[in-house]
């Protein structure tokens, strides 16, 4: 009995002195993680036609995707040129010790080919060079002419692959397009994939457009407009073209947005010198008052589940921001700060609320938490505003504005996008100036 | 406005002309100032050194050994990595550009003999085959979990008078493994950081520091829906474990230290 | 000494608070409208077309009174309709300053309507910060641009 009782502390112990040993570890490198993307290779070029071949598949599919990771700011992509493997091995079954000398821990392969049916099959395959194995596969089929949207529909497979999050690559971006002096600038909507390809101007620069914003489904575009000297809030079929103007409002309506299911446009309406919010359901027609208060009430943005509505008033005296209930009651200011808040625009992930904030002559885009806590300031410049979300919520598209002289010059309106960490300013290549970006959901959905 | 500034020009003279009058009156009275108090720096370890407790003065003294030992091998280590570089082929980018050329004309007649041998490879030994290596990996968990059965019995029975203070490893030799792990692992930016995510990876190791096995603990969670964030973390250890080895370990005690325990957590780092 | 001592620290704090009190930086906000004639064009002889407002606000000040008064007696009797443009400067957001120069166009109009204007000889339009009469980027620039204008109605 005794030697069964000394056994047992000798047990308890001795496994704590011969437990395994446990290291902490906090800290690693931050680097974006370094990946090759192997050029795609043809499997049956005899079905390629001249003008399929004159396309150049093989280099520029896998270029779309480069571009679009090395922009996230979490991947870096290694130059081509120092690749060993040749792209049909790399494909087949891959020699990671190749791929590890040039210090790439994930590769990406491809293969394009012309089926049966004449469609364009592209096949692609991710491979974790350092583990030796292949962790994501697949195929899709598309026509000839679409072939970038299968490049940003592959990025977004490997960015959720390696991040856990959805990717934002199979997107588009609406915005207006400037030219001309600044005391007569012409604008127009444009249209542009993501990754600034497929720019198209959607209006002819006639009268003044502002702030557009999509529709859920991408399909529709509202904006204000100064067409026949009226501003009014607008709807767009991005399809047809066909445009009308939302509802039948006796003064100026502007800020518009779309609800989260669609149905609903959501503005400003102007009058005797005050702006409150209104909603109109797009089919019946049937308009509503949401804010009733002598203040400026604008900016309205809904919550994702279309719950409650965030906007900008200066019913305090100075422009801050609010939540409401999407009936108008419980309004709760949650700008705590400092300074001038405007533009709020909520989250798809409904976490956030990004914000353009004004203080002491500078300007800064920020995220805070939908009660107002952890406010966070991205990035400070002479003029910045209008964020919009990509739809994951990860990231912010704005525009800046610089600085001009005494004759105008200078005068310069881009877009930049930031991630919500804050890091990776990116400035958006548009083929002229732009301001008033809005982002789309992901076209696949 | 102009009213109001030339005002103010007045008084800020005003002032300047008064500060320039009456400064040297405050400056001028003498400050007491305390008497200076010589210090003697005394070292600690001459004056108050206590006598260890003999048990106590053993174990350190054992320490102080192994840290001389890990000296000795850390001066080791170095020509070991060296010679590995040299057989395989120079892995510098730039110096890949000029032997592709002479790798181009071997190529071409070598490519069909490629594909045949690794087409073959690909027959033989299946790697691909995921159900094969999921069912490795069930068995030699079962296998561990044995010799660790084994191995705490044997030990009971072995048990000396002598516990040791430390968990097997010393701190500076622990603060030496992380410093290898925190260079090699590439942390997923994407990942949140208000999340409870904490990736533990059980290895064991051979004499050498290379890795015998490893093994996720949690590894059900990875494939269970909504813990997309886990297997990247999960997968970006793995990867940092890998890009390690072999670890460098001191030459001894390999019995301490052969199974050893990473607990991955990225919250600090994506804190900022 | 001790005595010498606490006056001159005295003077000086006092001439300090004075100073600070005399500084502009203060008012500014609530005064830093346009007060010069550049840009500024005339209705009809003698009736300047536009008053000026300061950063944020939509209030008519005195010296907008004058000439608002101006324009009243000028439409009254010539009995044209006119628009009245209301404008903000680039230092906000976009959204709010449509809102902004709404306002600001509307509180011209209320008070030329009471000056006896018809309310019905009055329409509105805010151009927000998109149509400045300055395009540099300056403090003058931006006090320009804060502005009402009364044009005559096509």
């Amino acid at each position: 009995m005794k030697k069964f009782i000394f056994f047992i502390f000798v047990i308890l112990f001795s496994s704590k002195s011969f437990a395994v040993v446990t290291i902490d570890i906090t800290r690693g490198n931050l680097e974006p993680l370094p990946t090759a993307i192997s050029n795609f290779y043809i499997d049956n070029p005899e079905k390629f036609s001249e003008k399929m071949k004159a396309l150049k598949l093989e280099e520029n599919l896998p270029k779309v995707i480069k571009g679009n990771l090395m922009r996230s700011g979490l991947f870096y992509v290694l130059d081509n040129k120092s690749y060993i493997q040749q792209p049909k091995l790399s494909h087949l079954k891959p020699r990671f010790e190749d791929w590890r000398l040039i210090k790439a821990q994930i590769m990406v392969s491809g293969k394009l080919k012309i089926d049966e049916k004449n469609r364009l099959r592209v096949e692609f395959r991710l491979w974790d060079v350092v583990s030796a194995k292949e962790i994501e596969g697949l195929a899709l089929f598309a026509t000839p002419s679409s072939w970038r949207r299968i490049a940003h529909i592959i990025s977004d497979k490997i960015y959720q692959r390696l991040t856990g999050e959805e990717g934002y690559f199979d997107t588009r971006i609406i915005y207006v397009a400037e030219s001309g002096p600044k005391t007569q600038r012409i604008k127009k909507l444009a249209i542009m994939d993501q990754d600034g390809a497929n720019n198209k101007f959607l209006t002819l620069g006639n009268e003044l457009v502002l702030t557009p914003r999509f529709s859920p489904n991408g399909k529709m575009v509202t904006y204000m407009s100064y067409f026949k000297n009226l501003p009014r809030v607008y709807l767009l079929n991005i399809e047809t073209g066909i445009q009308e103007v939302v509802g039948d409002f006796p003064g100026m309506t502007f800020a518009p947005r779309f609800s989260p299911d669609g149905k609903k446009v959501i503005m400003s309406f102007a009058r005797d010198g005050n702006s409150d919010i209104y909603t109109m359901d797009i089919e019946s027609r049937r308009v509503e008052q949401i804010t009733s208060n002598p203040a400026i009430d604008t900016s309205p943005s809904f919550s994702p589940d279309g719950r409650f509505i965030v906007f900008n008033s200066d019913r305090s005296g100075f422009q801050q921001i609010y939540v409401m209930r999407s009936d108008g009651r419980g309004v709760k200011r949650i700008s705590r700060g400092k300074g001038l808040y405007g533009t709020p625009v909520w989250s798809p992930r409904g976490d956030l609320i990004a914000f353009t904030k004004i203080n002491k002559g500078k300007f800064y885009i920020g995220v805070m938490r939908t009660d107002g806590t952890g406010e966070r300031l991205l990035t400070q410049n002479f003029y910045q505003e209008a964020p919009s979300w990509s739809p994951n919520g990860r990231v912010l598209i704005f525009y800046r504005e610089t600085a001009s002289g005494k004759k105008g010059q200078g005068a310069s309106a881009n877009l930049w996008a930031v991630d919500i960490t804050g890091y990776n300013e990116v400035k958006i290549k548009t083929p002229t100036d732009a301001s008033d970006p809005s982002w789309s959901g992901l076209l696949s959905k | 406005m102009f009213r109001s500034l030339s005002l103010s020009i007045i008084f800020h003279v005003g002032i300047f002309a008064i500060t320039f009058f009456t400064l040297p009156f405050i400056v001028k009275k003498p400050i007491d100032v305390p008497p200076i108090i010589s210090i003697d720096l005394i070292q600690i370890s001459e004056k108050t050194a206590l006598p260890f407790a003999p048990k106590a003065k053993e174990i350190i003294d054992k320490i102080k050994e192994e840290k001389e030992k890990e000296r000795v091998v850390t001066k080791q280590a170095p020509p070991k990595i060296v010679k590995k570089e040299k057989q395989d082929a120079v892995p510098m980018p730039d110096q890949i550009k000029k032997k592709k050329p002479k790798q181009t004309d071997k190529q071409n007649p070598e490519e069909i003999k490629d594909e045949i041998r690794q087409s073959s490879e690909f027959e033989k030994k299946e790697l691909f085959d995921p159900n094969k290596i999921a069912a490795l990996i069930d068995k030699s968990k079962e296998e561990s979990a044995t010799i660790n059965k084994k191995e705490s019995l044997e030990i009971t029975q072995d048990q000396d008078s002598t516990v040791s203070l430390d968990k097997g490893l010393s701190i500076t030799q622990e603060d030496a493994i992380k410093a290898q792990i925190f260079k090699c692992w590439n942390i997923p930016l994407g990942l949140p950081y208000n999340e409870d995510l904490t990736v533990r990876i059980r290895l064991k190791l051979n004499k050498d520091g290379s890795i015998l096995s490893s093994e996720v603990l949690d590894h059900v969670r990875m494939n269970r829906p909504g813990q997309g964030f886990y297997k990247v973390l999960a997968e970006s250890a793995l990867r940092a474990v890998r890009l390690c080895n072999p670890l460098k370990m001191p030459a001894t005690g390999h019995d301490k230290w052969k199974d050893l325990q990473l607990n991955f957590d990225a919250k600090e780092m994506l804190k900022g | 000494m001790l005595t010498k001592n606490i006056r001159n620290f005295a003077i000086i704090t006092v001439l300090g608070f004075l100073v600070s009190a005399c500084a502009t930086g203060g008012k500014r906000s609530a005064e830093d409208w346009y007060t010069g004639s550049d840009t500024v064009k005339f209705l009809a002889s003698g009736v300047p077309d536009r008053v000026f407002f300061a950063t944020n606000k939509s209030s008519v000040h005195s010296a907008a009174k004058e000439t608002l008064a101006k324009q009243a007696a000028y439409i009254k009797s010539s009995g044209i309709s006119v628009v009245i443009e209301g404008h903000a400067d680039e230092r906000g957001t976009r959204e709010y300053n449509l809102a902004l120069g709404e306002r600001r166009a509307n509180a011209v109009r209320d008070y030329l309507m009471s000056q006896g204007v018809s309310g019905g000889k009055i329409t509105v339009i805010s151009y927000g910060k998109e149509r400045p009469v300055n395009p540099e980027s300056s403090r003058l620039a931006w006090s320009q641009n804060r502005r009402s204008v009364t044009i005559k109605a096509k």
